[in-house]
């Protein structure tokens, strides 16, 4: 906002202006002036400009696409979304550039005698068609399989579960949001009965401190980041970074506290047992809301096929919590954690602070690890003795990765136990399905059969004999690709890949299906902080390509299940939409209509009566909260929250003699997961070019290697051959090596161990062993 | 015999004390131990530390008119340097050629500022940790050469034509090494005006603006040996 | 030659009338917050007499609630 110092009085007006908004600020935090900022905008010349949600992670910031003769050939922030507030970061100006590639895949391709022949779309689907019939047949419905995503859009997973679930009838539906969300899911689930966040985005407006729990937002959620470091600035809020490895984030915090990867289950509850040793806790609060509660502990880790888990919750008391924690002082945790006294004191002092807001923000630190609902549910215990929860700037916020992984994966629940209201084990709940479906309730299975890693085990085994996978990259993205990747070449496996471009999965399928891009559909995504977000298609896809919803229900039709699926080709997102709706209407989980979703930048739910709920089981926010006092946390059946009992148990596997190295893998800024859309886009693909493996300076002047230098990274598993980085973009601690997994060309999965969190089912990515030689 | 039983009562008293004395000295000693930990060696990472300094006075930036008649432009900038990157010479007489860092340099070039008798303003160090400032940074006593040279000087990168699409945040088209902190550059009245940015309040720069100089090898577009 | 900015506050429901009204008088520029019911007022005049004038006529339209005075700024003649 420049004015020039010759015009004395504009810029006299520009102060006067800017005052205004500030002090509008301070009293209504969240406050938008869009008009002012669109001013300020280079203009966009004859450009149609469009609203969506990005593609990309799950902050969900609105965008603007410029549409010019039938090409996107702009992006800009949307000013009017209070998510962003016009800002985006480099993939998100940037994205549309991916679809001008020119390897995009615009036509069906089946795999003929080794090679791909490219196939009318009407025939590859009816080939996937009668091949799902015929593995139907001779081998019966769990012999079949589906593999979706939480980039999926709404439309996408609600097709899919009911063609999965409500026709064909087998659980054998889980998505990609199992390796990243799982643990939050468990954790909300068994401390509050109810999945997501109880604050929003507003919560950075309100709060004094922000700790973050092993996640770089710098780097991965950059929009709040970026809101985080305007609040530092205006208000002096303080941000903590508790992580086990230097980054950018680091750089920017008011402190950064290192921990050996896998103790954050001690050092949380270390901070619990400072709060009640120093007489922090919320009497009334604890008394009033929570209960308390253990569980199994040794549970394993999930490494063998078939593994099976179940808790078995028992009730305790706060004195039986207390005792438990006597294991977990600051002297006793800060040996084996590498966190000082001084720091596990301090982080406690901040949380039991009467006065101070905090909020927690983590996301695959925490959840991708082999106790994440642990994790989790200790970061909730933090909040509930303290009792700062649910209140504006008190918030235990679980970030989200993916732009849908609410909206699509959690919500509409294209999970193997899930249903979009409920889980399959529930028969209430499964009559509810049937009878929005429209099917038999003896269709719907009961029993949940395999989650995301034991689905590509039980592909390697031969039990599932037919896989279709949309909008995901498993190949690169699994844990211990160099098991699945063998696994899913056998000809015992029917492969259907439906993607936008060429990837290391498409690479085994037997058809590729060409599917639409983003803005090529119409469709809908739910972010982190509940919003729901609708977007118009806005450009015609080249060739055959399809959405994927819209090839599910072909598929569907050719299968003899059309009449459940009576939509129309152009308008099937929202007729879609709208009979989803019908699942969650309520106080608790009432969704938006389509007509104010298309007309607002996005609508978080519960919405009710034309009102976003912004905090949850606050009875002053939140009018599903309906027993009378201040807080109802009315997921579970009492009303009250659960404290867990949570110990530490170490890693599935940690550094030994032959193997004397952690390896941590991750993102960066400039990659979207495994690359298949950026590293096609030329701005970043020349920022980025290639993985690489971090060293600490000590580490590497110890074993001689230079930075750049070729390194060999082998674990139990295989190996990966990467360049050496020192000091550049992230400062692992000693004794760890940390590799970003978006090259296909430097596959770090191979290396990776499929440990899982026994209750989410989510693989540990953050912790294995690993030994390096110059290759 | 009462004598005896009161001795014997002091010393089991006395022995009491020195067990339980001794006993709560151990458990004292081992509460008490914290483990001396070494220094770390290197915390720091270059390239990404530099982009969040300033970033304190960036709501100053974001509110700081512009004095049109006393601004430089880029190509004042690249005046007095040999070569883009360059550190630049120093165009001003300098009082004394002892004196090192905060006593002489840092004064005026650490926050900027107008400056009367050259009627410009400072420009801003976006390395004020270096304090030997005169290793790198040269006045220019004579305008004539010893001998002629064929030296020619490169072009510097352009302005306008980094960004991907209209609107879009322009790549980073230079090098960032000893220039890591963007605020001093580009921000402020001593900003050369083609690169003085409409939005210093933005702190965390490399959100949105990313290098685009690594040198990479041309691995084909993506072909697979299963397409056609 | 004063120039002031207010945080002008609708009555209950009247934010679109006060935006309607404010927009039709000539020396004050009118800023609505997009999510609140709040508008930016600036006003702009040539001398202190019109300035109160000016004042008392935002002041007299009914659905204004409350007017509060941000920042002011008087600005010498000849600029």
């Amino acid at each position: 906002m420049y004015t020039s110092l010759n015009n004395r009085r504009s810029f006299i007006k520009k102060m006067a202006i800017l005052s205004a908004m500030t002090a509008a600020a301070t009293m209504f935090p969240g406050i938008i002036f869009a008009e002012e900022q669109e001013r300020n905008l280079p203009s966009g010349g004859d450009l149609d400009w469009k609203k969506s949600p990005c593609r990309f992670c799950g902050v969900g910031c609105g965008i603007l696409v410029g549409v010019e003769n039938g090409k996107a050939v702009a992006v800009k922030g949307d000013p009017n979304s209070s998510v962003n507030k016009g800002l985006l970061c480099v993939k998100g100006y940037h994205q549309t550039m991916c679809i001008q590639s020119k390897d995009r895949l615009t036509h069906a391709l089946v795999k003929m005698n080794g090679a791909y022949v490219k196939t009318p779309i009407n025939e590859a689907l009816d080939l996937v068609a009668n091949k799902m019939k015929e593995t139907i047949e001779k081998h019966g419905k769990d012999s079949v399989a589906m593999y979706t995503s939480g980039q999926s859009t709404i439309p996408e997973g609600y097709v899919a579960s009911k063609f999965m679930k409500g026709a064909i009838g087998t659980n054998n539906l889980d998505c990609n949001a199992r390796l990243c969300m799982a643990s939050a899911v468990t954790g909300f689930l068994t401390s509050f009965g109810a999945d997501e966040p109880m604050g929003c985005y507003e919560d950075f407006e309100h709060a004094d401190y922000y700790v973050t729990w092993g996640n770089n937002m710098a780097e991965m959620h950059p929009i709040l980041f970026s809101r985080m470091l305007g609040q530092k600035n205006s208000r002096g809020a303080k941000i903590i970074d508790f992580a086990t490895r230097t980054t950018r984030s680091s750089m920017a915090s008011d402190k950064s506290i290192l921990f050996e990867p896998q103790t954050d289950l001690a050092v949380g509850n270390a901070i619990c047992y400072e709060i009640i040793n120093n007489g922090w806790v919320n009497k009334s609060f604890v008394e009033k809301h929570c209960n308390f509660s253990k569980g199994l502990t040794n549970i394993g880790y999930g490494t063998e096929d078939k593994f099976k888990f179940k808790d078995k919750p028992e009730k305790i008391n706060f004195d039986e919590y207390k005792a438990f924690l006597e294991d977990y002082t600051p002297e006793k945790v800060a040996k084996y954690s590498k966190v000082s006294v001084k720091d596990i004191k301090y982080l406690a002092a901040i949380y039991g602070h009467p006065n101070k807001k905090i909020m927690s923000l983590w996301c695959m630190g925490v959840n991708q690890h082999t106790r994440g609902t642990w994790m989790n549910n200790i970061i909730y215990n933090i909040h509930l003795l303290t009792g700062k929860i649910s209140q504006p700037g008190n918030s235990p916020f679980s970030l989200t990765g993916q732009p849908s992984a609410c909206g699509t994966a959690r919500e509409v629940g294209t999970f193997t136990h899930k249903l979009p209201k409920g889980v399959v084990m529930n028969p209430k709940h499964r009559a509810k399905a049937a009878k929005i479906w429209k099917v038999p309730v003896e269709r719907i299975p009961s029993k949940p059969t395999y989650h995301a890693t034991e689905m590509f085990r039980a592909v390697d085994r031969g039990d599932i004999k037919f896989i279709w996978t949309q909008v995901v990259n498993p190949l690169v993205s699994l844990p211990k690709t160099s098991r699945y990747r063998p696994g899913m070449e056998k000809e015992s496996c029917f492969v259907v890949v439906s993607d936008v471009f060429p990837t290391p999965t498409s690479d085994v399928a037997d058809v590729i299906l060409p599917a639409s891009w983003h803005i090529e559909k119409s469709g809908l995504y739910g972010n982190s902080e509940r919003r729901t977000q609708y977007w118009d298609k806005m450009i015609d896809g080249p060739g055959d390509t399809t959405p994927d919803a819209w090839m599910t229900i072909e598929v569907a039709k050719r299968m003899g299940y059309g009449d459940l699926f009576p939509y129309s080709e152009e308008n099937h997102a929202e007729e879609i939409y709208n009979e989803y709706r019908q699942f969650h209407e309520g106080k608790k989980h009432g969704m938006a209509p389509l007509e104010v979703l298309k007309k607002q930048s996005g609508v978080m739910w519960p919405y009710v009566d034309g009102k976003s709920t912004q905090w949850r089981f606050n009875s002053k926010y939140d009018p599903a909260c309906s027993n009378g006092e201040d807080f109802h946390f009315y997921g579970k059946p009492d009303g009250k929250a659960v404290i867990w009992q949570r110990p530490y148990e170490p890693a599935a596997e940690s550094p030994d003699k032959e193997y004397p190295f952690w390896l941590n893998t991750g993102r960066v800024i400039e990659h979207w997961h495994t690359g298949s859309m950026t590293r096609r886009i030329p701005v970043l693909h020349k920022a980025m070019p290639h993985a690489y493996v971090e060293f600490h300076p000590d580490d590497a002047k110890a074993l001689g290697i230079r930075n750049g230098e070729n390194i060999k990274v082998t674990s139990r598993r295989g190996s990966c051959t990467l360049p050496a980085s020192i000091n550049e973009r992230g400062l692992p601690t000693k004794g760890q090596v940390f590799v970003p997994f978006f090259d296909e060309n430097m596959l770090i999965n191979d290396v990776t161990l499929d440990s899982f969190c026994p209750i989410s089912k989510e693989p540990d990515y953050k912790k294995c062993a690993v030994k390096v030689e110059k290759a | 015999m009462k004598k005896l039983g009161i001795i014997s009562l002091f010393i089991l008293l006395f022995i009491g004390f020195i067990t339980v004395w001794h006993f709560s000295y151990k458990q004292g000693l081992e509460e008490a131990y914290v483990p001396i930990t070494e220094e770390e060696t290197i915390r720091f990472i270059p390239s990404e530390q530099g982009v969040f300094r300033r970033s304190e006075y960036a709501l100053d930036y974001a509110k700081m008119p512009i004095d049109e008649e006393h601004q430089r432009s880029l190509v004042d900038y690249y005046d007095n340097k040999a070569f883009h990157g360059a550190p630049p010479s120093i165009p001003h007489e300098i009082k004394s050629e002892i004196n090192m860092g905060g006593i002489s340099c840092l004064k005026c070039h650490e926050n900027g500022g107008y400056v009367s008798i050259f009627s410009a303003y400072a420009p801003v160090t976006p390395h004020p940790e270096m304090v030997n400032c005169r290793q790198c940074h040269v006045p220019q006593y004579t305008e004539t050469l010893f001998k002629e040279t064929n030296y020619e000087k490169v072009l510097a990168p352009l302005v306008g034509i980094n960004n991907a699409f209209i609107g879009s945040p322009p790549v980073i088209p230079h090098q960032i090494q000893m220039k890591e902190n963007c605020l001093s550059c580009h921000a402020g009245p001593s900003a050369p005006k083609e690169i003085r940015v409409s939005h210093p309040e933005r702190v965390n720069c490399r959100q949105c603006h990313v290098l685009n100089n690594k040198e990479i090898k041309d691995i084909g577009n993506f072909k697979r040996n299963n397409n056609e | 030659m004063p120039i002031i900015s207010y945080l002008a506050h609708p009555q209950e429901g009247k934010k679109v009338e006060l935006l309607e009204a404010l927009s039709i008088i000539n020396q004050c520029e009118v800023i609505p917050a997009e999510n609140k019911n709040l508008l930016i007022v600036v006003t702009d005049t040539n001398t202190d007499e019109d300035q109160e004038s000016l004042k008392e006529r935002i002041e007299a339209i009914e659905s204004l609630k409350l007017l509060a005075m941000v920042s002011g700024f008087n600005t010498p003649k000849n600029i």
